[in-house]
C-alpha cells in the first residue's frame, strides 16, 4: 500500500470518519483518497482553529475525527488546541506536514516548521515523525490507540520524506 | 426562553456571559459550555450538526463570532439542516470594557451569512421576535442564523465550569458514543445496572 492508503487505513481501523482539514498539496494524495471516499465526511476549514472546533464538535456527540494541517496551521491553532482540546480532554489526532524540512524553498515557512514539535512538547502533547511506509501501519495504529487511551490529542507529524509532495 | 422551546436539543453556549446565563438558566447534560476558544463556538456546533441527526443550537456572540467569520462561511457551504446558530448582538465586547465591537460600526451579520450562502437568516430585537423566530427554526430546515439584538446587562456570577466533565456528562448522552463499547469502554455500565 502506499503511505496514503495506509494513512486511510488506520483511520478506518481506529473509526475515525470526519475530517476537517484546511487544504495542502504536500498531502493531497491523502486527502483525495478520503473526499473519494464515501466513509469518511471531510471538512475544509477556513482556518486550522476552525477545524479544531469543527473536529471537537464531532467527537463531543460520538464521532471520531481527526485533523490534518500544514506546521504554519498549527500555528494558527494553538489556543483551540490549549483552550479547548486539552481541557476538554478530547482525544483528536492531528496530523501535521512539516515545512521547513528538506526541500523547503520558502524561508517565511522555515520558523514555524521548525518550531512546531517544541510547541507540541511544551503543550504536552505527544508526536511522532512519519518518514517511510516501512512499519507505518505501526506508528499510525500505536500513535491513534494512544490518542484515545490517553484522552488527549496525539500528533503526526508528515514530512517530505514520506510523502515525496510537492510544497506550495 | 430558549430552554423552554428547544427541549433535549444540544446546545452550545459561547464562553463567557453566555455560558454563564445558560448554567443560571437551567443547567442540564445537554449544555456544552465553553470557557475558551474564543470563537469556536459555531464552529463546535457545526461539528455536532455533521455527526448527529437531532437539531443543534449554537448560541455564539458578535465578538467571538467576529473572531472567526469563516466559520460562517463554512456553514454556508455544509449547509447542515439540522443547526440553529442564534447570536447575542449587544454591538460591545461587554467583558473586557464595553468597547464597540464592529457590530455597531456597520457590520451586519445577518448579511453576512447570507453572502455565505445560508438562507434562512434573521434579525431579531425583541424575546418576543426570537421565540417566534426560534420556533420556526426548530419546526423547518436549516440551516439557521438568527442575530438576536440585545442590551449589555449585569453579569451573573461565574458558572462552576469543569470543562473535562462538561465533555463527558454531554457525550454520554448520545447513542453514538455511549453504544460502542469497542470504542467508548468509559461510556459502558455494568451489565447488572
Amino acid at each position: 500500500m502506499t503511505w496514503a492508503e495506509t494513512l486511510l487505513a488506520a483511520l478506518k481501523r481506529a473509526d475515525i470518519s470526519l475530517i476537517a482539514y484546511v487544504p495542502d498539496i504536500s498531502i493531497y494524495q491523502a486527502t483525495k483518497l478520503m473526499e473519494d471516499d464515501p466513509y469518511f465526511h471531510v471538512v475544509a476549514a477556513t482556518r486550522e482553529e476552525e477545524a479544531i472546533g469543527v473536529a471537537v464538535g464531532a467527537y463531543a456527540v460520538g464521532r471520531r475525527s481527526a485533523v490534518f494541517m500544514q506546521s504554519s496551521g498549527l500555528g494558527n491553532c494553538i489556543n483551540a488546541i490549549a483552550s479547548l482540546c486539552l481541557p476538554c480532554r478530547t482525544p483528536i489526532p492531528f496530523f501535521v506536514n512539516l515545512r521547513g524540512e528538506l526541500g523547503e524553498f520558502n524561508i517565511a515557512q522555515v520558523a514555524m516548521g521548525r518550531a512546531s514539535k517544541p510547541i507540541l512538547d511544551v503543550l504536552g502533547l505527544p508526536h511522532y515523525t512519519l518518514t517511510t511506509v516501512d512499519g507505518l501501519d505501526t506508528i499510525l495504529n500505536g500513535a491513534l490507540d494512544l490518542c484515545y487511551a490517553s484522552r488527549q490529542p496525539v500528533a503526526l507529524c508528515m514530512t517530505p520524506l514520506l510523502h515525496r509532495g510537492s510544497l506550495a | 426562553m430558549v430552554l423552554e422551546n428547544v427541549g433535549n436539543r444540544p446546545i452550545v453556549s459561547n464562553l463567557g456571559p453566555t455560558t454563564d446565563e445558560l448554567w443560571h438558566s437551567g443547567h442540564r447534560d445537554r449544555n456544552f459550555y465553553t470557557w475558551g476558544s474564543m470563537g469556536l463556538c459555531s464552529s463546535i456546533a457545526l461539528g455536532m450538526a455533521l455527526s448527529t441527526e437531532e437539531q443543534v443550537i449554537s448560541l455564539d456572540g458578535d465578538g467571538s463570532l467576529l473572531m472567526n467569520l469563516g466559520a460562517i462561511a463554512t456553514v454556508g457551504r455544509e449547509k447542515p439542516k439540522n443547526l440553529i446558530v442564534i447570536v447575542w448582538d449587544n454591538e460591545e465586547w461587554g467583558q473586557t470594557g464595553h468597547q464597540s465591537s464592529h457590530t455597531a460600526m456597520g457590520t451586519d451579520l445577518e448579511r453576512v451569512a447570507q453572502g455565505c450562502g445560508i438562507s434562512r437568516t434573521a434579525t431579531v430585537s425583541s424575546e418576543e421576535q426570537l421565540e417566534t423566530a426560534l420556533r420556526e427554526a426548530l419546526a423547518s430546515p436549516g440551516p439557521w442564523f438568527i442575530v438576536a439584538k440585545i442590551e449589555e446587562t449585569d453579569h451573573l456570577p461565574y458558572a462552576p465550569i469543569e470543562p473535562e466533565m462538561t465533555l463527558y456528562r454531554f457525550r454520554a448522552t448520545f447513542p453514538r458514543a455511549s453504544s460502542n463499547p469497542l470504542t467508548e469502554p468509559w461510556l459502558q455500565k455494568p451489565e447488572s445496572s
